[in-house]
């Protein structure tokens, strides 16, 4: 993208030219034209950036061997400091966005790592970048019942004073304690999608964000249901999910482990969903990262796991699969192991390219499959 | 000198091939240095002095080595000292605090005295037998991101829902995190390390007896509201059916005034989470109040007021409520009276 075109981008989506003070990144993904946004956990934010980044069509393969390594030399940390918390592909020039925290407490320090089509690193300056940032805190609407703040003395320094009606004054504070932190995101026809896991109540909400962001600080969200095998139903933080079939479907997996898809269009209205159980992983497994890519026509799904090897789906047996009823393993929709072995982020590049980092005793690696090879 | 000095001539692309610096420990382990990506950042020459200002602050406890020269590369290094470790840091409470957890327990909060590090968690938290001490495996939810408040002073940590949830493959393959009548205890590991990188002054452990699973909707109808006496600030004390959640409490419930106002005052939790107190900051008015009970509010196995955590589905028993906020009424009688009445209805809060 040309830097007017970055700019008629960040015109169109209401970006203003500023420095974002971030204080940790991660995940990623790439909205329309170019425009990258990222989740700061430490500040309950996501920040949506304009990228000028005009590299011409790169080289194919990618390939970065010891990626962990590479990155504790250009940070200069040690090796088990470098936290990959994301990965991303400008999907207008196919350029690799690691989003990197190196270090912890105090030291840490958050870092937009650009891969060129060679293999070398850059950190992406931020620095009069046109960008806007939305709070993930919720702010009640003064109506609202469920107030998250706690009444605090009228003449302390905590809190802010308000007046809920003429002549009666309040002192509240917004509760500090409670945080949801941000474990996958995707832009989505105009919605941007995120997925959260609170360190207070166990919900399952998936957040549907306008994009341009329109100032709202509440933000509509949905509670997604499942049933197991017919009997139990439950909710669960989303940890990781996909959209896929045109954007019509996500698929999304949940902490306690089922594989659940769900209609974009009934996402679209009610704060009510159930969703369909396809698979279900075993115990002491943590679906890690999914992604969508097609090959010869067909539309696929990889699904990267702690414990359980790659997983690949075809997307059209999702639809034919029925709501699972028996526990029995393997379980669910039909499905391929892969031997590619450690895979936890993935991106496709391109129609023809699947990225993945992959973890091995010599490190991370960088590493590209063509699709039809997978 | 002279070296420095010659290198005062060069362009700023020129220096980055004749110069890089790398963490020292990367040259040790052998690392190939033409093959890796010096640090970031930039050289100067001021003088009889050469500068390297990197893009990202140095770390305490590293080294670095200036690498000169293209071909050959005559190293030169420089330690980073770590400062003074002395630990300021305790783990200060575990909750819940209650003796007796449910099997199917969900969530532990660990408070600290200040900011903690991440990436702790899953080996700084342990959980054995009480009795021969052997570590319990896979209790905890493993996850990349840690769930800490912002200040990064309480943890949350989560049991393995898969394994506590009725009907999904891991409860079926690993059974429940906990075991029935297996007394437990949570450790904090001293070696927890705080925001600044230092160990815990020492560690923390709480024991928990082991009681039977817990799968009923939160019943504020079953909950006893000692009403205080109009003009006094005495306290509202409020038991509830079951130990509650510790964090969620804080902010679940409120009270309002007959006009449907919040209440200033200061709340308190009784030991165990089991149950609340309220003192307000002006004395009560006669009549009637209400307490607001937000529909989010969970008990130690994540039942809430309106669904059970893994609901079954032919039980009738087990079916949702609408999520709404709850009303309990109450009266503060006057001083006059002699007997202090607490009229107890409920209904769905305004």
């Amino acid at each position: 993208m040309t830097t007017q075109a970055v700019a008629q981008a960040a015109n169109r989506y209401g970006l203003a030219v500023g420095t974002p003070e971030i204080r940790s990144i991660g995940p990623v993904g790439f909205g329309p034209e170019g425009i990258l946004f990222f989740a700061d956990n430490a500040q309950a934010s996501i920040f949506a950036v304009a990228l000028d980044d005009d590299a011409a069509p790169a080289a194919r393969p990618l390939a970065v061997e010891q990626l962990d390594t590479r990155l504790a030399a250009y940070l200069g940390c040690a090796p088990e400091d470098v936290s990959i918390r994301g990965m991303a592909v400008h999907p207008l020039v196919q350029t690799v966005y690691l989003a990197v925290q190196r270090g912890s407490g105090d030291a840490a320090l958050p870092a937009l790592i650009r891969v060129a089509g060679d293999g070398s690193l850059s950190v992406v300056s931020l620095e009069q970048a046109p960008f806007a940032r939305l709070s993930l805190d919720d702010a009640p609407a003064a109506d609202d019942p469920r107030q998250e703040v706690r009444v605090v003395p009228i003449d302390g320094p905590d809190g802010e004073l308000i007046e809920p009606r003429s002549g009666f004054r309040l002192r509240i504070a917004r509760d500090s304690l409670r945080t949801v932190t941000v474990t996958d995101l995707a832009y989505v026809d105009g919605l941007l999608l995120v997925a959260g896991a609170c360190n207070e109540e166990f919900s399952s909400a998936l957040r549907r964000i306008p994009f341009p962001f329109t100032g709202e600080t509440r933000t509509n969200s949905i509670e997604i249901y499942h049933v197991s095998h017919g009997r139990y139903e439950t909710a669960s933080p989303i940890r990781t999910f996909v959209p896929f079939g045109g954007n019509t479907s996500l698929l999304a997996s949940y902490t306690c482990t089922p594989i659940v898809q769900f209609s974009l269009q009934d996402l679209a209205s009610g704060t009510l969903l159930k969703g369909r159980t396809v698979a279900e992983l075993g115990a002491g497994n943590t679906p890690i990262d999914m992604i969508a890519y097609t090959d010869a026509g067909q539309e696929y799904l990889l699904v990267s796991n702690a414990r359980h090897p790659l997983m690949k789906i075809p997307c059209a047996a999702i639809a034919g699969q029925e709501g699972l009823t028996q526990p029995r393993e393997p379980v669910g929709v039909p499905r391929e192991t892969l031997p590619h072995e450690g895979v936890g982020l993935m991106a496709a590049r391109g129609d023809g390219e699947v990225l993945m980092l992959q973890r091995d005793a010599e490190g991370r690696h960088l590493r590209s499959y063509g699709s039809a090879s997978l | 000198m002279d070296e420095i000095r010659a290198l005062a001539a060069c362009s700023a692309a020129e220096l980055g091939e004749r110069l890089a610096v790398l963490p020292g420990a990367l040259l040790a382990a052998g690392a190939d240095v033409h093959d890796l990506q010096p640090l970031a950042g930039r050289f100067a020459v001021d003088g009889e002095t050469l500068c390297f200002l990197p893009r990202f602050p140095f770390v305490d406890g590293m080294s670095y080595a200036l690498l000169v020269g293209v071909a050959s590369r005559e190293v030169h290094t420089i330690e980073r000292p770590l400062p003074a470790a002395a630990s300021t840091t305790d783990a200060v409470a575990i909750y819940p605090s209650a003796g007796v957890i449910p099997l199917n327990q969900l969530k532990l909060y660990v408070h600290f005295s200040g900011p903690m590090s991440e990436g702790w968690a899953a080996r700084g938290v342990q959980v054995r037998r009480a009795d021969d001490g052997a570590p319990l495996a896979g209790v905890f939810l493993p996850t990349e991101t840690e769930l800490w408040d912002r200040e990064h002073r309480r943890l949350t940590l989560l049991l393995d829902p898969g394994r506590i949830k009725r009907g999904l493959v891991p409860n079926a393959e690993a059974g429940y995190p906990l075991s029935e009548g297996v007394p437990v205890v949570v450790s904090v590991d001293r070696a927890f390390r705080d925001a600044a990188g230092r160990p815990l002054r020492a560690g923390l452990a709480r024991r928990y007896q082991v009681g039977p699973p817990l799968r009923r909707r939160i019943d504020p109808r079953a909950w006893r509201l000692d009403a205080p006496r109009a003009g006094t600030t005495e306290p509202l004390t409020v038991t509830f059916d079951r130990p509650l959640d510790h964090a969620l409490l804080g902010r679940c419930l409120w009270l309002h005034d007959a006009a449907g106002t919040p209440l200033e005052g200061r709340a308190t939790l009784r030991a165990g989470e089991c149950g609340w107190q309220f003192t307000p900051a002006a004395p009560w008015a006669a009549g009637r109040h209400s307490l607001i009970v937000d529909p989010r509010l969970e008990d130690l196995a994540g039942n809430t007021l309106h669904r059970v955590f893994d609901r079954d589905l032919t039980r009738d028993a087990e079916a949702p409520a609408e999520p709404h906020p709850i009303a309990i009424a109450f009266t503060c009688e006057g001083l006059a009276e002699q007997a202090v009445a607490c009229k107890f209805s409920q209904g769905r809060a305004r």
